[in-house]
């Protein structure tokens, strides 16, 4: 078993973590209060390859692992969990189903401009009365003649408001139950009923629109249909494993700039004549803080080399999700306490890494669907 | 077909608190990276390679394996391929002066036979700053120092080096020089760009060959000198700073106050 980084993955996080210091940790809280999606960030991201890591180079991607993925994940993660997620939803959920599931033709048309960062992509699997029990949606596709018509609304839908392509996830045998849901390919610019009907504001990530999406009458040639008919569920459960796995990674970038910016802070500020970094309660914290993000660190690579091998990932990308996500919240909150009357200010990182972090442990499966996830894999 | 050879280090930055052992600094208080000066002239290199055709942009550089991560860095960046000279000598060699550079690219330079040689200004490390010039005296190429401005196309087309020196007191110089040359590049003179994912997965696979002293045509005399390092210290820095506190009424007063004792300003 070897922990070491391979030198091109070193490279590769080096260069993107370069990027990230330079480019956009000056912006990070700017971006956030302004609730800007930053294109211009993700147009630099796109000209240095980052925006198809795991993509085959025969569609434009960059044709590396899910683990040079994750090592790139965690370091935008790092420095803004917003356009972490966006960019992790570009990837997992918008993007790789193209390459999983897409025809050559599909491939050609769709999953192109998003390996190459030229279009964000997009992913529409929740409902307003569908989050948990997902397999419970409401949107429909009709077959008629030639053409399907979705009808229905979506919710929480990362980029939607941004994006060349939208994966949606309808009905299209309602007796059929977790057979009877489909993908489609969604053109949010030029399919006519497809509206944003409201982009959110958050606790946090909010560089990163998350929209509810109105499908109304959404007419689209029947070549729009990724895979065949009934096999959206299939394909879903597919994505969020490869998906969790970035989420994972994202957790840790959160937990990883929340404890830098904690211990820097500690080693400078000094109280009753020492640094605070000398308070037993404090270095306790600082150390509990390294070996959370640590350990989701592990368990992250673990999944992700797991899945570039081939093997399944259910259990492992839930157990890294679940411990990674819960590790960043932690791990942000300590870094708030470090910090002081500080760390409660928007001067100071720790904060935007602590609303950000809550999400983690609620977008692609709940902790509590996590541990429904993982159970179930060991028999429970 | 041009070639440009660039000369890079990879140089030792000291973390902020550190520990001085012998005549160096505690190997656990340093990080590796691409000397500054050298990533600008790796830059201009690329840029000369992207404007013309068949330009080969070649990287030289005097240093042990460990360096081979910084040196596909430039790779990464555009460089096309990269040579590395090492050897028993210099693992042994605590300083290896300009003279003893001077040799070994020397060396270099007469079996590339490029058309331009770019090398940094100085590295960061030991600031002798002096390898380039003393190259392109050795290798009897023209030379300009201090460069921070090249215009790509007179290279291109008339195989001139028309160039801006940055002198001191903020003069601009204005120099041409006919190639085969050697120039000292500053920083500044362009904007490095980050590597591109797709350029550090296709770094991976280009040549860094090795070459030892004597498949330059060199013994360990080449590395020999009579410098050498004899102390290094932290001078104890001085500060004289006074503080002044209150409004700024207050404080403009108290400043007053001082430059009027120093005999500053008119009575
Ligand atoms: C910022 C953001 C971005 C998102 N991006 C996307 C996106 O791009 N695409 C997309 O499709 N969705 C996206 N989502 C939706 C996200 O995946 C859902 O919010 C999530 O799956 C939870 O669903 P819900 O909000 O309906 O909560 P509910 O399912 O209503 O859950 C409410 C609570 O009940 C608990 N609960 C539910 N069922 C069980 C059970 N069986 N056992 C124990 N506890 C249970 C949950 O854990 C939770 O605590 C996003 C959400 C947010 C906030």
């Amino acid at each position: 078993m070897d922990f070491e980084l391979p030198a091109e993955h070193r490279m590769i996080r080096d260069t993107v973590r370069e990027f990230c210091e330079e480019e956009i940790e000056p912006i990070a809280q700017e971006i956030e209060n302004d609730h800007r999606f930053p294109a211009e960030i993700f147009g630099q991201l796109a000209d240095l390859d980052v925006m198809g890591v795991p993509i085959s180079e025969e569609y434009g991607g960059l044709g590396g692992d899910q683990l040079m993925y994750a090592l790139v994940t965690e370091e935008l993660g790092r420095v803004s969990g917003g356009i972490g997620l966006s960019y992790a939803a570009h990837v997992s959920l918008g993007t790789k189903p193209l390459e999983l599931f897409g025809t050559e033709a599909q491939k050609e048309r769709w999953l192109r401009p998003l390996a190459t960062g030229e279009e964000i992509g997009a992913w529409a699997l929740t409902e307003p009365g569908s989050g948990s029990d997902a397999s419970d949606m409401d949107t429909t596709a009709e077959k008629d003649g030639d053409e399907y018509v979705l009808d229905g609304t979506k919710q929480f839908i990362t980029n939607a408001s941004e994006a060349g392509s939208v994966l949606v996830k309808a009905v299209t045998d309602p007796d059929a139950g977790y057979d009877g849901i489909s993908t489609f390919i969604v053109d949010p610019r030029n399919d006519d009923g497809f509206e944003v009907t409201t982009v959110w504001d958050k606790m946090g990530l909010n560089c990163s629109p998350t929209c509810e999406i109105a499908l109304n009458g959404v007419r689209i040639p029947e070549d729009r249909l990724l895979g065949e008919e009934g096999e959206g569920w299939t394909q879903t459960m597919k994505t969020l494993d490869g998906g969790r796995i970035s989420i994972a990674a994202l957790s840790t970038g959160l937990a990883q700039g929340a404890y830098d910016a904690a211990a820097a802070y500690a080693k400078e500020r000094e109280q009753f004549g020492r640094p605070i970094s000398k308070f037993d309660a404090i270095r306790d914290k600082l150390v509990d803080m390294y070996r959370k993000t640590e350990r989701a660190r592990l368990l992250t690579h673990k999944a992700a080399v797991r899945y570039d091998g081939g093997q399944s990932v259910t259990k492992e990308s839930a157990l890294a999700k679940l411990d990674a996500s819960e590790a960043a919240r932690k791990v942000a909150e300590d870094a708030v306490q470090v910090l002081g009357g500080y760390g409660y200010t928007e001067d100071f990182a720790p904060q935007r890494f602590y609303r950000d972090a809550k999400l983690m442990e609620i977008g692609e499966g709940t902790s509590e669907i996590q541990h429904l996830v993982i159970g179930r894999q060991l028999g429970f | 077909m041009m070639k440009v050879l660039v000369t890079v280090k990879e140089v030792a930055e000291v973390e902020e608190d550190f520990e001085i052992e012998g005549t160096g600094i505690a190997d656990r208080y340093l990080e590796y990276d691409l000397n500054e000066w050298d990533d600008y002239a790796v830059e201009e290199a690329v840029q000369i390679a992207e404007t013309g055709d068949d330009i080969e942009v070649v990287s030289v550089t005097i240093g042990p394996e460990r360096c081979e991560e910084t040196i596909r860095m430039a790779l990464a960046k555009g460089v096309d391929r990269a040579i590395r000279v090492w050897d028993d000598a210099l693992a042994e060699t605590d300083l290896l002066d300009v003279a003893a550079k001077t040799r070994i690219l020397r060396a270099v330079v007469e079996a590339e036979e490029p058309d331009l040689v770019f090398t940094g200004v100085q590295a960061g490390d030991d600031s002798f700053g002096a390898t380039g010039v003393s190259l392109a005296d050795a290798v009897g190429f023209e030379w300009a120092a201090v460069v921070n401005d090249l215009d790509v196309d007179a290279v291109l087309d008339e195989s001139v080096a028309r160039v801006h020196r940055e002198l001191e007191g903020g003069v601009d110089e204005v120099t041409e020089v006919d190639l085969p040359a050697v120039l000292t590049i500053q920083t500044g003179i362009n904007e490095p760009r980050y590597a591109s994912l797709r350029g550090i997965r296709q770094a991976q696979r280009k040549e860094i060959a090795e070459k030892h002293l004597a498949d330059l045509g060199l013994d360990a005399e080449a590395v020999e000198t009579d410098v050498r390092l004899t102390e290094m210290y932290e001078p104890e820095s001085e500060s004289d700073a006074t503080i002044f506190e209150g409004s700024a009424e207050e404080t403009a007063a108290q400043l007053a106050q001082v430059l009027r004792e120093k005999g500053v300003g008119a009575e």
